[in-house]
């Protein structure tokens, strides 16, 4: 109750005087005077951190004051009803949300200390380091191999039709594809099933060996089996890669997630370990969703 | 695949650059334009040329007398024409633009004569007309009957209208439109013509060139003229349709088309090729072809042209320019134009 | 729920089955009704493109045979011992042939209309065969030549025949003639292959298709590499790298304008800039193909531009999301999608300016051309033009030939068509 107080208030405070320029856009890990998020947003082994992000498209804001990280060997997931802003939130990690004319981001959003949004910065190795795995399953109307090759092709990553041969060889078998589709590489990816898809899109993430994988609800397009299916290979992959995932499943969210971010209008009212969230929710708005009040 | 068609289109263009530069410094055929009642004479006479020497056919465009004019005109180097055609003899203002673009020196040579006949179907009874019949079916406005010297709006519906002894049949005539030579050369010798079969509209002449240009030029617009464009072929189809019109043409087309069309009698006269040759069939014009003098010595092959077209076997009385349906110039006349033409013979300035 | 008047509402409403059964009838009635407007629509259509199609072969058809007159050629050694063989009176041996084989012909006049049968240009035909094998002079051989067009006419039953002789363009005594060359055996209808191999005639008998076609292949090259290239660079640009702008704006109400223009004016602007302003030679491919170019360039852009737009964006997204750049989104993935939709625009836009012979009259392509074309320079003519030629020729046989040419024009469209269907079957089976 205490916490809600606060984050009304330190809220409207802070926007009047960030529109009047007395503080700056960057901060520090802890800062806590202008924290509004209930629980843990931040880790001790960030790899990903977000601090006071905004979002814009045109003159509506769809993000608010955002502060998030996302650690080492994680799965973050993000939940929220739906116009939250999830999908538009973990956009802004890779910076795709350039392509949409109108859109612009203000706040700091880090990976290992550089800031994506720096001058200096060319999206192209951004996005080779931080991948992205969509909600409809999108693989290229090219042959299975040469979707998993793509990437790798385009970034230099082979030396050889042999090392290529294996990168695509170890991207499949670790998206768990390898023994369905290894006689057939050369045929159309999209003459896989959705659930073979969806993972042909995740090695082809993967096979360019990305820092930070970022999935926008990569479930809600397959049936419970194929969703699973994934769900196991997430909590692998996790071993190797940071992942965030945005689901409207709170279930996905309990089974795949180590920690939990809880997203309303916007704004990231409460994050923290998974279990406790779950469990024992703070925000009152936290916990009307995620038993089941609205959503 | 997109590399592959920018390094072609750049190697079209190259190519293209490179043509361009040789095309325009020399030019191994001859241009000819002008006229589109020359045309198919020339385009004979080139072909025969073509064939027969070791030069390239000329390439002929026809872009109309005055059209033919204004490029000819234009000045002189191989981007312009060698030759133009010409369906009447060029005026005094086109002598002056050529002067004035350093085309000083023109040969000219008339090759013979043209017909234009007013012919309907063979399964009709060929009519013989006068030239005031002829203006006073086909003009807008046409003296009032009632007598007096003013004009009124054309109120004949028959032939027999305009002259008892012509046939009770609805006036119906299928015609070139305003931008076809033969419509100038029709309106000029048959109408003009028939106008001036009224003392007082002749007089018009001299004293109001306009008012008598207005009344003698303009065709009626209320659907007894039907303007068929310009293929002619098209007319001699409607023609065997309907029985009753008639169409205005060149001779050249009711040569060929003979066994389906025939002439109307002109003040008496049958447009037959010797009427025409004879010059006793009103509705002839002469014909002309011009030369740039300056091109003569640069572009191959304009001599052995000229040559061609003045031999008996192109113009002459049995030549296969008589063949298509031009009608030949007498002896002497032909004489005369192609001692001109062979020596170049520029024209006195008018 | 247990309200006695809502369930008495319930009892006295009719059910909603027996609603649906009732308006069943009337909606499959409509349903087949729609169905009969469509099928009458595209009977409608193909009932006029039979009858178009059908008139065009009809009068088209018999171009593609031409009678021929066998004549029994005396290559006199006297007379092609001439000291240029070029010159020789090759057209003398032919009326030679034709007074042998009918010598009661002797009057000046007779003899005329004796030599008027046989086509004007079978001298050139005896030149290039002498010219081929030498080893024939001096002997006698016997050589299929071209009749006349009259004869030809005659032959195929496009020209009356009646008592009046001179109503027609035969006379009585050709018409003799005529009749014995048939019985004996010296006539016949023959493929015409002069129709395919030649350039344009006076002769309609010697004329032929091959110069415009030719022409028109050139033309249509120059279009091609032109419009083609540029036509999807400006589209990919503008759909995918120009900003939202008034100026993008305005280029985009621009280019949807001048693809309304009529074709004329690009004809006028290929006088004033490429003849008057760079001299580019007249009549040329070269210019033809970029005054066509020019013309094609709005319809190819607008079709670039809505196929890229059909392409879903999620395989853009999926792209950049692997690090692709934008030029490599656009190029390996985009393009690609689109251009099945890219292709068809370019048929269209390239079917039009194969058909397009206005704006050709203002740069000198509408002219009499016996050549046919060897370069991008040459002097040519193009399919349309020489149908539009043919059209307006006073001889009679001028009227299959004209027919014959759309047919060849065609052809070349549905071979175009073809070519660029199979072009697109390849690229998609690339997936």
């Amino acid at each position: 109750m205490i916490s809600t107080l606060s984050f009304v208030h330190s809220g409207a405070v802070k926007r009047g005087l960030q529109a009047s320029g007395a503080i700056p856009s960057r901060f520090t890990v802890g800062d806590a005077a202008v924290q509004p998020t209930v629980g843990e947003p931040f880790s001790d082994q960030a790899r990903m951190s977000c601090r006071q992000v905004n979002v814009y498209y045109g003159a509506k804001q769809s993000i608010i004051d955002v502060s998030l990280d996302i650690g080492r060997n994680e799965v973050v997931a993000m939940i929220g009803p739906s116009g939250c802003g999830k999908s538009t939130f973990i956009r802004c990690l890779n910076r795709m949300n350039d392509t949409i004319p109108g859109c612009r981001v203000d706040g700091t959003i880090t990976l290992d200390g550089v800031d994506i949004y720096g001058k200096e910065i060319d999206v192209v190795p951004l996005r080779a380091q931080v991948g992205m795995v969509f909600q409809k399953p999108n693989p290229f109307p090219k042959s299975i191999y040469q979707n998993v090759a793509y990437g790798p092709k385009i970034h230099g990553l082979a030396q050889s039709r042999a090392e290529l041969d294996e990168i695509v060889e170890t991207s499949l078998r670790r998206a768990g594809l390898w023994d369905e589709v290894k006689d057939r590489l050369d045929q159309p990816g999209t003459s896989l099933s959705g659930g073979q898809q969806q993972r042909l899109c995740i090695a082809r993430t993967i096979a360019v060996s990305p820092e930070v994988i970022l999935m926008d609800e990569p479930c809600s397009a397959l049936d419970p089996i194929a969703t699973s299916v994934i769900e196991d290979l997430i909590g692998e992959l996790k071993s190797q890669y940071s992942i965030a995932i945005v689901t409207h499943s709170m279930q996905q969210a309990a089974r795949v997630s180590q920690r939990t971010a809880y997203l309303h209008l916007g704004k990231l009212l409460e994050v923290g370990q998974t279990e406790r969230i779950f469990t024992r929710p703070r925000h009152p708005l936290t916990e009307a969703y995620i038993t089941g009040r609205f959503g | 695949m997109f590399r592959k068609t920018v390094l072609f289109t750049a190697i079209a263009l190259a190519a293209a650059g490179f043509g361009t530069a040789q095309a325009q410094s020399s030019r191994d055929y001859i241009s000819i334009v002008g006229s589109s009642t020359v045309y198919p004479f020339a385009t004979v006479v080139a072909e025969q040329f073509g064939k027969g020497s070791a030069f390239k056919t000329p390439k002929i465009e026809s872009t109309g007398s005055g059209g033919g004019f204004k490029l000819f005109c234009a000045g002189v180097g191989v981007q312009h024409p060698d030759i133009t055609n010409a369906s009447r003899a060029i005026k005094a203002s086109e002598i002056d633009t050529c002067k004035a673009n350093g085309v000083a020196e023109i040969v000219e040579v008339k090759i013979g004569y043209d017909g234009i006949v007013l012919a309907n179907s063979r399964k009709a009874k060929p009519m013989t007309i006068s030239r005031k019949d002829i203006f006073l079916a086909l003009a807008k406005q046409v003296p009032d009957p009632k007598g007096g010297e003013q004009v009124v709006a054309n109120p004949y519906r028959t032939w027999q209208d305009v002259n008892a002894a012509l046939p009770a049949v609805k006036i119906e005539v299928l015609g070139p439109p305003p931008t076809s030579g033969t419509r100038d050369a029709f309106l000029e010798l048959a109408m003009e013509d028939g106008a001036k079969h009224f003392p007082w509209i002749k007089k018009m002449e001299k004293e109001d060139a306009k008012q008598f240009k207005s009344i003698a030029h303009t065709i009626r617009e209320d659907g007894a003229f039907i303007e068929a464009g310009e293929n002619d072929n098209l007319i001699v189809q409607k023609l065997e349709a309907n029985v009753n019109a008639f169409g205005i043409f060149g001779f050249s087309f009711l040569d060929q088309n003979s066994d389906k069309i025939q002439g109307s009698l002109v003040d008496g006269i049958e447009p037959t090729f010797e009427a025409i040759a004879k010059g006793s069939y009103p509705l002839s014009r002469p014909l002309f072809f011009y030369v740039k003098k300056a091109h003569a010595d640069v572009i191959p092959g304009i001599k052995q042209y000229l040559n061609e077209f003045t031999s008996e076997k192109a113009w002459g009385g049995d030549g296969y320019l008589a063949e298509k349906g031009m009608i030949p110039m007498p002896d002497a006349e032909r004489k005369q134009y192609r001692a001109a033409a062979t020596a170049l013979k520029a024209m006195a300035a008018k | 729920m247990s309200d006695p008047r809502s369930s008495q509402d319930q009892s006295n409403r009719p059910r909603t089955i027996d609603l649906v059964n009732a308006g069943l009838a009337r909606r499959y009635r409509a349903e087949r009704r729609f169905r009969l407007y469509g099928l009458s629509a595209i009977s409608a259509s193909l009932l006029v493109l039979a009858l178009l199609l059908g008139s065009i072969v009809a009068s088209g058809y018999s171009a593609f045979q031409q009678t021929f007159i066998r004549l029994d050629i005396v290559l006199d050694a006297d007379q092609l011992r001439t000291n240029n063989l070029r010159q020789a009176n090759y057209q003398g041996l032919v009326k030679q042939s034709l007074s042998t084989l009918f010598p009661a012909a002797v009057g000046r006049s007779e003899k005329r209309e004796l030599y008027a049968l046989v086509s004007s240009g079978a001298g050139f035909q005896i030149r290039d065969l002498v010219f081929a094998s030498p080893e024939l002079i001096g002997k006698s051989v016997p050589v299929w030549v071209p009749a006349d067009d009259d004869v030809d006419m005659l032959v195929k039953g496009h020209l009356k025949v009646d008592e009046k002789a001179e109503s027609h363009r035969l006379t009585t005594a050709q018409l003799g003639w005529i009749e014995q060359l048939r019985d004996q055996g010296r006539l016949s209808k023959q493929f015409n292959s002069a129709f395919f191999t030649n350039g344009d005639s006076r002769e309609p008998e010697t004329a032929g298709i091959r110069g415009a076609f030719t022409g028109s292949l050139f033309t249509v090259v120059v279009t091609l590499l032109l419009s083609f290239p540029v036509g999807v660079a400006a589209a990919v640009y503008l759909e995918e790298f120009a900003p939202r702008n008034r100026w993008t704006d305005l280029i985009e109400v621009n280019i949807n304008n001048l693809a309304a223009v009529p074709s004329i004016v690009y004809g006028l602007l290929g006088l004033a800039v490429f003849l008057n302003f760079f001299g580019l030679p007249r009549s040329a491919p070269l210019v033809g193909g970029l005054v066509l170019a020019l013309m094609t360039l709005p319809t190819l852009i607008i079709a670039g531009r809505a196929a890229l737009q059909s392409v879903p964006p999620s395989i853009r997204e999926a792209a950049l999301g692997v690090g692709a750049s934008k030029m490599q989104t656009v190029l390996h993935h985009v393009l690609p999608l689109a251009l099945p939709g890219i292709l068809t625009g370019a048929i269209i836009g390239m079917a039009r300016a194969l058909g397009e012979s206005a704006p050709l009259l203002m740069i000198g392509m509408v002219a009499f051309i016996v050549d046919v074309p060897g370069g991008f320079n040459d002097p040519a003519t193009v399919l349309p033009v020489q149908i539009y030629l043919w059209a307006d020729s006073p001889e009679r046989a001028f009227v299959e030939r004209t027919s014959a040419a759309i047919l060849v024009l065609l052809a070349f469209l549905i071979m175009m068509n073809g070519a660029a269907v199979l072009l697109r079957k390849k690229f998609e089976r690339r997936w």
